[in-house]
């Protein structure tokens, strides 16, 4: 069955203004579909039992009950989280890129605030950094339905900054992060790839489980420029370049690709999730890709 | 390497073209705030050289097209590589020497034969889409077919055709000539070849300067042509000639009266002629001979004299017998004999008295023999006739009319009479007493459309008054009617007195590019003008400013009225047109009579 979610693309919903109004719609839309209710969650408590009715999956009978009672009694349990999700997202100038109502940033926080609202409602708890060359904000990770505020709050106030620093950063925040997690990197990774590397090596050495929701503008892959193009530099606005853009295309791809392949064995390497959303994708297929993750932890 | 058409050179200037869109482009460019920098520096990084050197290359690429298209269209010669590419099309000229003296040697192996061959062979050897011109160099220089033909077969005919014998070849035109065809031929690779006997007479040392300067011209063309220098034929030391035209006497002719033909015979070779003999023929049989002595070089007059006996053209000939090379060796003139010149006189205030009419003394000086009842022969017939007689019908014979102090003329008179004039016919217009002067000056003259040379100013000088009387002014005459009056044998004009004339209103300063039409042919030393001529369509018209009667000057009794008034009537009768002897090279005219003139006769 297909999810309402799926249909709604970021061009759809840029209309909500409302951070938490959107990470609500997206969300809610996007668990109607699901077959296996997410409020049922994972690793949770004993809650209650109840008796056995056709359609439950017999794995959760209570043997122990039935050796008592010799009825059918299913177990269920009360949702906790020990997960703690820590979003990190990048606000460094490159994400700027898009103009001011299309950036790579907005899409970011909006995922952002889409992933908060998720996690929250699974009673897991979710941190936000926002960096650029070092940590702009730090909210430790919290389960309550009401730190959503705080997250959206932050988002809101969210603006791009200047060079990304990446490595740096992560090898800052290690020590912050006390506590092994998942850490959700939203962020377009350009930079230097190794130090990059180095940096989510010192994470996973932590311990931490990171995902990255690499974010890409369309233009950034397709190059589809044509006449006579000046190139002014988000992060340092001294570098400009005027080029025609047709005899550059090849090249570019090619490198763009050597950059995508580079990273993409290095997270491989260090067994991190990279997943790249453009733009215009809907925020729900990061969702599901959060869950997938969600589902193989104990 | 030379160009054909070098204005499209300028074409050449489209290499700006490029350049200018480069530039266009780069200015119109867009402004891109870009995140992936890393990305994109390192590609330029790598390929910014490369990316430069191959934009450098496009451009002169694209620069090289207009300039290639420029240098194409201007249509590029390489010149000097004809050794290399073996037969190839050809632009050739051909100067060919028609001369009399290519025609030495005997009618069969004559130096001209030699030369026709060497162009048939020149033609032969072309191949297909060359193109050739062949000039004749002697009788007027001239171009076969009048332009360069790729036609060789129908030249060939053509050079076939052609003959020899044309007086001397002028070389430095025959130059000219080619160095103008030189523009219409069509291939680059250009020749000049001469055909030529190189005699002495066409290659003098005197026209030396100007062959040079034409040569210069032709190879300061755009395209210089080789030039082949191609010696037909001996040169023949021994040659005689009668030069030509033979100088003929007097302006006309009737039968019986004698004409004086006058011929230079030229030597010019080195051989002596003690005795020359001279022939002199009429209509082809000989009727005198003449010996004459020709030194090496040098000149000789002889002179015939003859009457015809028949009226009609007569051809005339005087051959000298004496070299092979006949062609030069007479000249032929055509003589149009009059058995009669029937001129008729108009009269404006006849008088039965014997010379006391208005043109009594003009019919006297005109037959002088007729009025003296003498056995010899007038060539001039008069009739007199009233001016109210005068109609198209009176003016059919006549070859001159006279028209001595006619008051006036009608509408219908005066058209009849210009219509006379403007076919050929003389007039001859003498003033008096009777005349109508505002309609002579309005209508007769009509501002100089009209037929009367100029119009009437006033009168001047006085019957009586001593001292106020002219003369005509004794000057070296140019004109042929009165050029025999520079002989004071036959008579002084400066003789007669005027007593009173009529002053001409001189308007014959001419405006910028006008010809003159009005000749002042005599003055009087008042300075006023005594006789003026017209041209009026194929005739002329004499204006005398004082009458043809003894009543205002004392002329009709001095001893030379009688031969001006011969010479005035024969010089205007004697227009032969078109001319009858022509010059080589001259176009020969001949006019067909208008259908009424035709049928008036």
């Amino acid at each position: 069955m297909a999810q309402l979610a799926e249909f709604l693309t970021p061009g759809d919903l840029r209309k909500i203004t409302s951070l938490q109004v959107l990470a609500r719609t997206v969300v809610e839309g996007f668990c109607t579909g699901l077959h296996r209710s997410p409020h049922k969650g994972f690793s949770v408590e004993f809650k209650q039992h109840r008796p056995y009715v056709h359609g439950d999956e017999i794995r959760r009978l209570d043997w122990r009950v039935f050796g008592k009672t010799d009825r059918f009694y299913i177990r269920e349990y009360e949702e906790e989280t020990n997960l703690r999700a820590t979003l990190l997202l990048d606000a460094s100038g490159s994400m700027g890129y898009g103009g001011p109502d299309h950036s790579k940033l907005q899409y970011a926080t909006r995922l952002a605030a889409c992933l908060s609202y998720l996690m929250l409602q699974q009673q897991d708890s979710v941190g936000l950094v926002t960096f650029d060359t070092k940590v702009r904000s730090y909210i430790p990770p919290r389960a309550q339905t009401r730190h959503l505020h705080a997250l959206v709050n932050e988002l809101e106030g969210v603006k791009t900054g200047g060079e990304t620093e990446i490595g740096k950063v992560f090898h800052d925040l290690v020590p912050r992060l006390y506590r092994r997690g998942l850490l959700v990197v939203l962020s377009d990774c350009f930079g230097d790839v190794q130090n990059l590397l180095a940096a989510l090596a010192h994470l996973r050495h932590a311990r931490h489980e990171i995902v990255i929701f690499q974010i890409w503008d369309r233009d950034e892959l397709d190059f589809p420029f044509r006449s006579w193009t000046r190139f002014d530099c988000l992060e340092m606005g001294d570098k400009r370049h005027l080029v025609d853009p047709n005899h550059l295309r090849e090249s570019y791809l090619a490198n763009l690709e050597i950059f995508r392949a580079d990273l993409k064995q290095g997270c491989h390497r260090n067994r991190i999730d990279l997943v790249p959303m453009v733009t215009d994708q809907p925020y729900a297929e990061a969702l599901a890709h959060y869950l997938t993750l969600r589902m193989r932890r104990p | 390497m030379t160009f054909l058409n070098v204005a499209l050179l300028g074409g050449m200037a489209a290499v700006a073209i490029p350049v200018i869109i480069h530039l266009f482009h780069r200015s119109k460019f867009r402004i891109v705030q870009w995140g992936a920098m890393h990305l994109l520096e390192s590609v330029l990084r790598k390929n910014t050289r490369r990316l430069k050197l191959e934009q450098l290359i496009l451009l002169l690429v694209r620069c090289s097209i207009p300039v290639a298209l420029a240098l194409l269209m201007a249509r590029p010669v390489i010149t000097g590589l004809e050794p290399l590419l073996g037969s190839r099309k050809m632009s050739t000229i051909v100067l060919l020497d028609n001369s009399y003296s290519m025609e030495a040697g005997g009618a069969s192996r004559s130096g001209f034969l030699q030369a026709k061959e060497a162009v048939r062979q020149i033609l032969e050897s072309q191949v297909q889409g060359s193109d050739v011109a062949v000039v004749r160099m002697a009788g007027g220089v001239s171009v076969l077919l009048d332009e360069p033909t790729q036609d060789l077969e129908r030249l060939k005919a053509e050079v076939g055709r052609t003959g020899a014998g044309f007086g001397s070849a002028a070389v430095p035109d025959a130059l000219d000539l080619a160095r103008v065809l030189q523009a219409k031929l069509q291939n680059p690779d250009r020749e000049i070849v001469v055909l030529s006997d190189f005699q002495k007479v066409s290659w003098s040392e005197a026209e030396e300067p100007a062959r040079q300067a034409m040569a210069d011209q032709l190879r300061r063309g755009r395209i210089e042509p080789r030039l082949t220098l191609f010696k037909v034929g001996q040169e023949t030391t021994d040659n005689v000639s009668v030069d030509a035209p033979l100088d003929l006497s007097p302006l006309i002719l009737g039968v019986g009266q004698r004409v004086r033909v006058h011929a230079t015979v030229r030597n010019h070779g080195d051989a002596a002629y003690p005795n020359l003999r001279v022939v002199f023929r009429v209509d082809g049989k000989d009727r005198s001979v003449t010996e004459t002595a020709l030194l090496p070089r040098s000149t000789s007059q002889v002179l015939f004299t003859h009457a015809f006996d028949t009226s009609g053209s007569h051809v005339v000939e005087v051959y000298a017998d004496a070299d092979p090379l006949q062609a030069d060796n007479g000249a032929m003139a055509s003589v149009p004999v009059w058995d009669r010149l029937p001129v008729l006189l108009v009269s404006g205030d006849p008088n039965p008295e014997f010379l006391m009419g208005e043109t009594d003394f003009a019919e006297v000086a005109l037959r002088p023999y007729g009025n003296a009842k003498a056995e010899l022969a007038d060539l001039i017939s008069t009739r007199t006739i009233e001016a109210r007689d005068l109609d198209a019908k009176a003016l059919a014979e006549p070859r001159v009319a006279l028209l001595a102090n006619v008051s006036q003329l009608t509408d219908v008179q005066l058209k009849a009479l210009e219509a006379y004039v403007r076919e050929g016919g003389g007039l001859l217009v003498f003033p008096g007493s009777k005349i109508n002067g505002p309609w002579y000056n309005s209508t007769f003259h009509g501002g100089g459309k009209g037929l009367l040379p100029l119009p009437l100013a006033s009168l001047a000088g006085s019957m009586n008054v001593a001292g106020t009387h002219a003369s005509i002014v004794a000057q070296h005459f140019e004109h042929p009617a009165l050029e025999m009056f520079n002989d004071p044998r036959n008579g002084n004009l400066s003789d007669a007195q005027v007593r009173l004339w009529y002053r001409l209103r001189d308007e014959t300063a001419p405006g910028k590019g006008e010809e003159r039409l009005v000749t002042v042919l005599a003055r009087l030393d008042t300075g006023d003008a005594f006789l003026v001529e017209k041209k009026v369509g194929e005739g002329r018209v004499i204006q005398a400013c004082i009458p043809c009667d003894a009543e205002w000057s004392n002329l009709p009794v001095r001893p030379f009225y009688l031969p001006l008034m011969q010479q005035m009537t024969t010089y205007l009768a004697s227009k032969v047109y078109p001319p009858r002897n022509v010059e080589v090279g001259r176009p020969l005219l001949a006019s067909c009579p208008s259908p009424t003139r035709a049928s008036a006769r």
